[in-house]
């Protein structure tokens, strides 16, 4: 941070000199000045307060007169420590003559490091600059011609409070002797023990956990896979290039593996002789990537996994992953997208590009509506940003690959399709493999890509003579290669309109940057196009969709995954069109919402259901829009920045894998499957096995509805396992938690398989009480569930007895019933056709969730920092079937789009060196960061799902589409347009407060 | 092998001695030695606030602890607010609010929360979420959070 700038003194050159010169006077001009302590002539200690915001402190700072060259010229340094950061200051003044008095030229530079540049969500720097004008005011002030008396080294109540001074500065602070300090300690710890009791003995009440999950979650009794210590277990240690972009000329792991605890170590050269490489999704040059577990010539990121150590304990683990020697050559790193087009710095030599895929998504007559328009707004450039989801736990692993050749591994991936990675990989069949999961601290798609790591560490338990290897990915390592979700870069966005302000057509060209390897890419450049049109009817649209990998983490699908950067940026079209030609932003999403559903799009998917007109009402209505508007309008008055922003988003769930064709012709994939049993076990209980990965969502519980409502019981009869496992072949190559899916794919596998069962009760029911079909009812009697003739209470089964006749009586059974199982397994396929690929032309996904936010912001004149005064959402995800947990996923998905748009962000320095490589340093969203939210419901049952209702736990990130058309809406008088989708203080601070030149705003209006 | 060294920490009332490496954080010592599985770690430098226990009746992070810094103190995890089977009224509230979705940050959450009620049995929205400030929860979007702790406390004063 730099800042410069020169003022007249009144007083002559020589005395301007000897007060810049003196540290002891100089000092006291600084902002929040306390006390100074003079170490030499040119060194004083000087202790001030700081504060921003609600963060303050006081910093002791190191001055140090650099320079004093009489009487032309001063320079000064300050240095000090300040809540877990570091800062640099620099400042220098050149005095000249100046008729009587001298011009004072002075400049200033700050360098701030560690956590001190994320305080105020990043707001320092409007703060230092503001530090910066008050010590040159009170200077010029001082150095007038009647020197203004300088201010004594009396401190304030800050201060005061500080140095123990009461407020009347007579009464000498207590001298505290380390007895006192530690007396008075121990009765605080007492005290505090106290009172903690008397709060955990408070008397408990009879009362049961609302869903199945909390029965063990919120007593700590939650098995996630860390939690998991089987015996013999051994721990997987990484080692990890620090370089973005390097050749591996050498590695030696002898030091490592002679470290007392260390069993074994593993490198690139082993891995690549005992597995295939991965295999690669996108067709042509991606097919010819290698991918391993670990890197075997060249490291591509700065994180990329090198060689990997196994030990008795963790620590030694990470101990010996430090000892690993090895000799890398630099190369220059790739780091930006369109730079990573030009091919001129490849990631993967063997593919001989960067680009993953390349194609046009072209619908409608585009040429001719831009030949029709009235209006032509051209936006140069746009820019979605990296972040991740970062779930609390990291992903995890417990391999086991025992001497019979079977693999046990309980890991916290989220789907099936890892395990069809990795069983070639390993060279073993898929059923070589059970792969379990039981508690998932989250994941939100980011788990999907953690195979590799599944891959080492089983790879791992085989060289270390088959015991259970465990690998937890470090919170370090987390941020550096767990998984971001992709950057997106839209170039050259021509948007038509007619002279009403309905957008007619758009095109542009997109590139997604992907980091390092593909894994689940190119599936992202498919996936986008299920939202094609966002919101909005136009009908005529062109994209150049490309993706490359570059230097940095490889990604991986994070909630909204490839949908969300796009609707952010219809989202940003329709928002920044309406601001250039001067219509309201509600009017202007009036114009363009799609009017009626179902609603084919141009590309062929069919939005289900749903209103947007009313739900932009309810919205309005429910954050009180006209009076903000109001209020914006006196604002203005004041000249302060506030903004109103609408975000309408799509959350489209269950998803036709036939889209995979687009990237991959030859994909053998196409519509969606999962499985469930249900079965009556040997002891009457209903058992439900489920194909899906559940992280928090409360699949237990839904599904225990949805059964329990089939059999006509009480949720609380059915026991639905937790969580996943391939023995339990309740799966299919698709199935996972993924895609907004579970309530339409996951509860439809669990209704099928129920009916099916609940059709096997009543054939054996019929037998057994002998009794008609028409003449039983379900219900629960005294021995629990049963089967009962209709008005006759003795005629009755309990699950007991009809499970009973099949698993230990069937002799007493007629031939004709002996092909019951009571062990129902039903796969549900949702009505998808194979995409027309040559058009890219299909039904995409099965449901839409519709979300409707607004946001009202403030932008802080300080800090630069976005105040959210009020924030108002509507959603409609059809027929809720437990509005707790809807509302859950409204709240979360909101929270993860505030973060992303205002707080967290994952960048690289010049040499590919990630920014953000803790959560100190990230910043995930905090409870003090979050708004209130007003939340209303809209309920538009879908027509294609059994129930009417629709997946959507991914919430289409609305936040980022209202905070940015907020802010849009509070700066766009100012000439700034939005054009990035993380909106940090101190982003804002470098375009508004720097003052951008209106020209490279970057937008244009044509209208003829 | 490395050096250890004794350590007595009272945990949940119960005296508990460990030898133990002079590095071992108090997480560890919970978790691996004590097998007290609840609390949890979520991001090693203190942000997140997963591993939160109360140390002699203070919120605590263990992951930035080490065990022998607990050396004679009491420690208190998730763990001890069962009694009997039944829930402590903080555990209740969480559930039935919905202030938890995959759990993992609950254990901690549950005990910022338990030792803001021991100092403020009545605190508005805002003591809530300056009290939770340290406490990260990636799926709920903390709404029901702070729901749940009013509730607590509520019941709490009975």
């Amino acid at each position: 941070m730099k800042f410069s700038g020169e003022f007249k003194a009144e007083q002559p050159r020589e005395a301007v000199f000897a007060l810049l010169t003196d540290p002891e006077r100089f000092a006291r001009f600084l902002p929040g000045f306390h006390s100074v302590e003079m170490k030499s002539a040119t060194k004083a200690l000087i202790r001030a307060r700081v504060g921003i915001g609600k963060i303050g402190g006081t910093a002791t700072t190191e001055l140090s007169l650099e320079q004093a060259d009489k009487p032309r010229r001063a320079e000064y340094t300050g240095r000090g420590k300040l809540m877990q950061g570091a800062y640099l200051m620099r400042t220098s003044f050149e005095l000249e003559e100046d008729g009587a008095g001298a011009r004072v030229v002075w400049q200033g530079e700050t360098q701030l490091t560690g956590k001190i540049l994320s305080l105020a969500g990043g707001g320092i720097k409007g703060y230092a600059e503001k530090q910066i004008n008050k010590l040159i005011a009170s200077l010029q002030q001082a150095l007038a011609a009647t020197p203004a008396p300088e201010k004594p080294a009396a401190e304030g109540w800050f201060g005061r409070i500080l140095r123990g001074v009461a407020s009347a500065g007579a009464a000498p602070a207590v001298v505290e002797t380390d007895a006192v300090k530690s007396e008075a300690l121990e009765a605080a710890r007492a005290n505090a023990r106290q009172r903690v009791n008397a709060v955990l003995e408070a008397p408990r009440r009879e009362a049961k956990p609302r869903r199945k999950e909390d029965q063990r979650l919120i007593k700590g009794k939650g098995l996630f896979v860390d939690d998991f210590s089987p015996a013999g277990l051994l721990h997987l240690g990484i080692t990890r290039s620090p370089y973005a972009h390097a050749r591996i000329a050498r590695i030696d792991t002898s030091r490592a593996e002679a470290l007392p605890g260390v069993v074994c170590a593993l490198t690139g050269k082993e891995v690549m002789e005992q597995t295939e490489p991965f295999m690669q999704i996108g067709a042509g040059p991606p097919q010819n990537i290698t991918d391993y577990a670990l890197a075997t010539d060249k490291a591509t990121f700065s994180g990329d996994p090198v060689a990997a150590v196994v030990a008795e304990s963790a620590a030694i683990a990470q101990d010996a992953a430090q000892l690993v020697e090895v000799e890398y050559e630099p190369l220059p790193p790739v780091l930006d997208a369109a730079e990573a087009l030009k091919d001129q710095i490849i990631v993967h030599d063997e593919a001989g590009t960067n680009a993953t895929f390349q194609g046009v998504y072209e619908y409608g007559a585009v040429e001719q509506a831009f030949a029709d328009a009235a209006h032509v707004v051209k936006i140069d450039k746009l820019f979605f940003h990296r972040f991740s989801s970062t779930p609390l736990e990291t992903s995890a692993c417990v391999a086991t690959w025992d001497q019979r050749d079977q693999i046990d591994l309980l890991a916290n991936t989220i789907m099936t399709v890892p395990l069809a990675l990795m069983a070639p990989a390993l060279r073993v069949s898929m059923d070589q493999i059970r792969l379990r999961t039981h508690d998932i601290g989250g994941a939100f798609g980011n788990k999907i890509n953690n195979y590799p790591y599944l891959t080492l560490a089983c790879l791992a338990s085989r060289k270390a003579g088959g015991a259970p290897v465990k690998w937890v990915e470090t919170r370090a390592e987390s941020m550096l290669a767990g998984g971001h979700g992709s950057e997106r870069t839209y170039l050259d966005t021509e948007v038509a309109l007619s002279a009403e302000g309905v957008i007619t057509a758009i095109r542009s060209r997109h590139i997604d940057d992907i980091g390092a390897y593909p894994r689940y890419e190119p599936l992202g450049c498919a996936i986008w196009s299920q939202v094609l049109p966002a919101a909005y009817k136009l009908r005529n649209i062109r994209v150049d969709f490309n993706q490359v990998t570059t230097n940095k983490g490889p990604c991986a699908p994070n909630r909204g995954y490839s949908r969300l950067p796009h609707i952010w940026f219809m989202e940003r079209v329709i928002d920044i069109c309406g601001h250039e030609l001067g219509i309201p932003a509600d009017e202007m999403r009036l114009k363009n919402y799609i009017p009626e559903f179902p609603y084919e799009t141009p590309n062929g998917c069919v939005y289900d259901s749903g209103d947007f007109p009313a739900m932009l009402a309810k919205a309005k209505a429910l954050v009180g829009w006209d009076a903000w508007k109001e209020k914006q309008r006196e604002a203005r008055q004041q000249g302060r920045l506030m903004g109103l922003g609408i975000g309408t988003t799509l959350d489209s769930g269950t998803n036709n894998w036939g889209q995979a064709r687009y990237v991959n012709p030859h994909a053998p994939f196409s519509g969606n499957s999962t499985a469930a049993t249900v079965k009556l076990d040997l002891d009457g209980t209903v058992v439900v096995s489920l194909g899906s990965f559940p992280q928090g969502q409360g699949h237990e519980t839904t599904t225990a509805q949805v059964v329990g409502d089939a059999l006509g019981v009480a949720p609380d009869f059915i026991h639905v396992k937790t969580g996943f496992d391939s023995l339990n072949d309740s799966h299919t190559g698709q199935s996972g938690t993924y895609a907004s899916q579970f309530v339409v794919s996951g509860l439809s596998a669990a209704h099928g398989a129920a009916v099916k069962l609940k059709a096997e009760m009543t054939r054996l029911a019929c037998f057994a009480l002998q009794a008609e079909e028409a003449e039983l009812e379900f219900g629960v009697g005294d021995q629990g569930p049963q089967i009962s003739v209709k008005g006759d209470p003795s005629r009755a089964l309990n699950y007991w007895a009809l499970a009973n006749f099949i698993n230990s009586n069937s002799a007493s059974l007629p031939e004709e019933l002996r092909d019951l199982s009571l062990n129902a397994r039903h796969v549900y396929m949702p009505p998808f056709k194979v995409p027309d690929l040559e058009k890219k032309i299909g039904n995409l996904t099965l449901t839409y969730a519709l979300q409707l936010h607004i946001a009202v912001v403030e932008l802080d004149p300080d800090t630069y920092q976005t105040r959210i005064l009020d924030y108002a959402i509507v959603d409609d995800c059809g027929k809720v079937i437990n509005k707790m947990i809807v509302e859950g996923q409204v709240h979360g998905a909101a929270a993860h789009g505030i973060g992303a748009a205002l707080m967290e962000d994952i960048s690289y320095d010049e040499e590919g060196n990630a920014i953000s490589g803790s959560f100190t340093d990230y910043a995930p969203l905090t409870i003090e960061a979050m708004p209130d939210l007003k939340c209303a419901n809209q309920e538009s049952p879908s027509p294609f799902t059994f129930h009417g209702a629709k997946g959507m736990g991914e919430g289409g990130g609305a936040p980022l589409h209202a905070l940015c058309a907020a802010l849009q809406d509070a700066l766009h008088e100012q000439g700034i347009i939005i054009r990035t989708s993380h909106n940090s203080a101190m982003s804002l601070y470098d375009r508004f407060a720097a003052g951008e030149a209106s020209e490279a705003k970057g937008v244009r209006v044509e209208s003829r | 092998m490395p050096e250890t060294m004794p350590v007595t920490i009272t945990v949940n009332g119960e005296t508990r001695r460990r030898e133990v490496e002079p590095r071992m954080l108090l997480v560890e010592f919970l978790r691996e030695e004590l097998r007290l599985t609840g609390t949890h770690i979520g991001c090693d430098t203190s942000f997140c606030g997963a591993c939160t226990v109360l140390l002699d009746g203070a919120p605590v992070k263990s992951c930035t602890l080490l065990a022998a810094q607990a050396d004679g103190a009491e420690a208190l995890t998730v763990e001890a607010l069962e009694k009997d089977g039944e829930l402590h009224p903080l555990q209740q509230a969480f559930s039935e609010h919905h202030g938890l979705q995959c759990g993992y940050c609950t254990p901690g959450m549950i005990m910022s929360s338990l030792a803001l009620l021991a100092e403020n049995p009545d605190p508005d929205a805002k003591a809530i979420r300056k009290a939770l400030a340290g406490n990260v929860c990636r799926c709920t979007g903390y709404q029901n959070i702070i729901k749940a702790v009013q509730a607590a406390a509520g019941a709490l004063r009975g």
